[in-house]
């Protein structure tokens, strides 16, 4: 009788957390579901049907938003590319020396990098800006790439230097019993072990360079090169002012688009090394 | 002989990192710390002002107004970040059925995919006087008197910024992980601890705070410090959704170090900004870590 209750008392429980969190992902998915129904309509089914999905779709908006952005989205990819190779590359180098090596200067020359943490985009950014200026680098994707080269060692460095240090130092040493050079060990024994979080560390940068609005905003005044995130903002106001939500909307979903793609490959290994730990204080 | 061939190779290893930081990190906020002490228009080398550009920074109101402001936000935002995705955390670990859970959590994570710029711009629309959701909702329900240009109203720009992102389980770009990581500290509670609270008649609410909390207090930790440091940080949202306004009603320290230095030229006096919130920020992360640490050393 009381586990009866008791099974009953368990299971309105659960179905009032099931309530719950219907109601929670409904609430954060309905920006993206409004979006999306909004994308195929035209400015008459905008203003009468405000809230529901109208027929039939205008996929034309699409082709009109992807005009006037689409060459944001390639300048993104193009720079997203070549620094997230240059950032993991760099980062599992050095992670990879502080994991594993001894030197002298490494305590002082770790805490250097861990000082970079304390500082903000916010303090950099003037200088930097003069400095590219000065030395004719404005107005250049390679400025532009470099720039996120540095922003994106620190972390980068940090998580793979955790994950370095807990390799089986077994494995290390019989690489090097055979002849494994230093770089040989770094390739073909670390490397192979580390996919999943060397994935997860590109993904962080990936999401990183394609949210950053600052940097294109200072140093690019050629609109033919800006990223998705500036030209997003010129592209929105001119087609808000005409009241174009439908290609408006259409140029959100073909923003969002190759960023969702990236991550859904290769989410479910990126969420499993978020909640195994693998960031903690 | 070893150790001597691995040391050399060490340094060729973070050669590539150091070079890239020295010119893109180290020199850039060593110039900033030096040339705040200078009226520096950014064409020649200035004229040394010694704390002047301090001194005017403390009398300036805009500075006052931004002050008040960034506080708001972090109060805000703290708020708002350690709540509600703990609380969609704890919803999601407590349910039974894993495969409802598994879909719960990717639902529940599936924003973060969302460029922060097209999240900004979305709410840019919600907000928006005539065409906006939030408008259209209180239309429709017949609370049309409710109606107001959120982000042109000095009432409500600033509270309208902080606010985007109902209901805040999936935070605005870095912030989107608390949930995730709640989640994880949640799931790395050891089973035993369950049982031994469930022995003792430890019910739910009074298991959430004995229990639960203190064991995810690493978790809290990372979020409240890396929530307040990447708002005293933030000023993307605030610039592309009011630009400050109406008037300076919204502005914030960063949005103003930016608007001094590429609006106004006064290269300096941003740098003077950008020194004095680099050494809050540095005082305020290390006052919360040691906070936290003692509190959660008090708990038995």
């Amino acid at each position: 009788m009381r586990s009866l209750t008791l099974a009953n008392r368990w299971d309105a429980g659960q179905i009032a957390l099931h309530v719950l969190l219907i109601l929670l992902v409904v609430l954060s998915l309905y920006p993206m579901f409004f979006t999306l129904i909004t994308s195929v309509k035209d400015i008459h089914q905008f203003y009468h049907s405000y809230f529901s999905i109208t027929y039939p779709f205008h996929w034309g908006n699409y082709g009109e938003a992807w005009d006037a952005i689409g060459g944001y989205v390639i300048n993104t990819l193009v720079v997203a590319a070549a620094a997230v190779v240059i950032i993991v590359a760099f980062a599992a180098l050095s992670a990879y020396a502080f994991a594993r090596f001894s030197f002298f200067g490494k305590e002082v020359l770790f805490m250097a990098l861990l000082a970079l943490i304390m500082i903000p985009d916010m303090i950099t950014l003037v200088p930097t800006f003069l400095l590219l200026r000065d030395l004719g680098l404005l107005d250049s994707l390679v400025s532009l790439v470099a720039v996120y080269v540095s922003s994106g060692q620190v972390v980068s460095i940090f998580i793979l230097r955790q994950f370095f240090a807990s390799i089986p130092t077994e494995l290390v040493d019989a690489a090097r019993i055979d002849g494994a050079s230093e770089t040989q060990v770094l390739t073909r024994v670390v490397l192979p072990l580390s996919k999943s979080i060397l994935l997860t560390v590109a993904i962080m940068n990936v999401l990183m360079i394609w949210n950053d609005y600052i940097w294109p905003l200072v140093t690019l005044s050629n609109s033919r090169l800006w990223t998705i995130s500036l030209g997003l903002v010129g592209f929105s106001e001119r087609f808000a002012g005409m009241a174009a939500w439908g290609p408006l909307f259409a140029g959100y979903v073909i923003a969002s688009i190759p960023l969702i793609a990236f991550i859904s490959i290769s989410m479910r290994s990126f969420i499993s090394d978020l909640t195994s730990g693998a960031l903690k204080a | 002989m070893a150790t001597g061939r691995i040391n050399r190779a060490a340094y060729l290893f973070i050669l590539p990192t150091f070079a890239a930081l020295i010119g893109l990190k180290y020199y850039p906020a060593a110039s900033a710390v030096y040339h705040s002490f200078f009226q520096w228009d950014g064409a020649t080398v200035g004229r040394f002002v010694g704390l002047a550009n301090y001194v005017q920074l403390f009398r300036d109101e805009i500075i006052h107004v931004s002050a008040i402001n960034i506080v708001k936000f972090i109060i805000g935002r703290v708020a708002l970040n350690l709540v509600f995705p703990l609380l969609a955390a704890k919803l999601v670990f407590h349910v039974r059925h894993q495969g409802a859970a598994y879909l719960y959590r990717v639902l529940l994570t599936a924003p973060i995919v969302v460029p922060v710029m097209v999240i900004l711009l979305l709410w840019k629309f919600i907000y928006h006087p005539y065409d906006g959701l939030l408008n259209q909702l209180l239309e429709a329900v017949g609370l049309g008197a409710w109606r107001r240009a959120w982000l042109g109203d000095f009432e409500t720009a600033l509270y309208a910024v902080i606010g985007l992102g109902f209901p805040w389980v999936t935070g605005i770009g870095s912030a989107g992980f608390a949930f995730l990581i709640y989640l994880g500290g949640l799931q790395s509670i050891p089973r035993e601890i369950f049982d031994a609270a469930a022995v003792d008649g430890a019910v739910s609410l009074r298991r959430f705070f004995r229990v639960e909390l203190p064991m995810i207090a690493s978790q809290l930790k990372l979020i409240l410090i890396l929530t307040v440091i990447n708002t005293m940080e933030s000023y993307v949202p605030v610039m592309v959704m009011t630009g400050g306004g109406p008037g300076v009603s919204s502005m914030v320290p960063g949005l103003y170090l930016y608007e001094s230095a590429f609006l106004y030229d006064k290269f300096g006096y941003a740098s003077a900004i950008g020194v004095v919130m680099t050494i809050i920020l540095l005082i305020v992360t290390t006052i919360s870590q040691r906070s936290i640490k003692s509190y959660s050393e008090a708990e038995p």
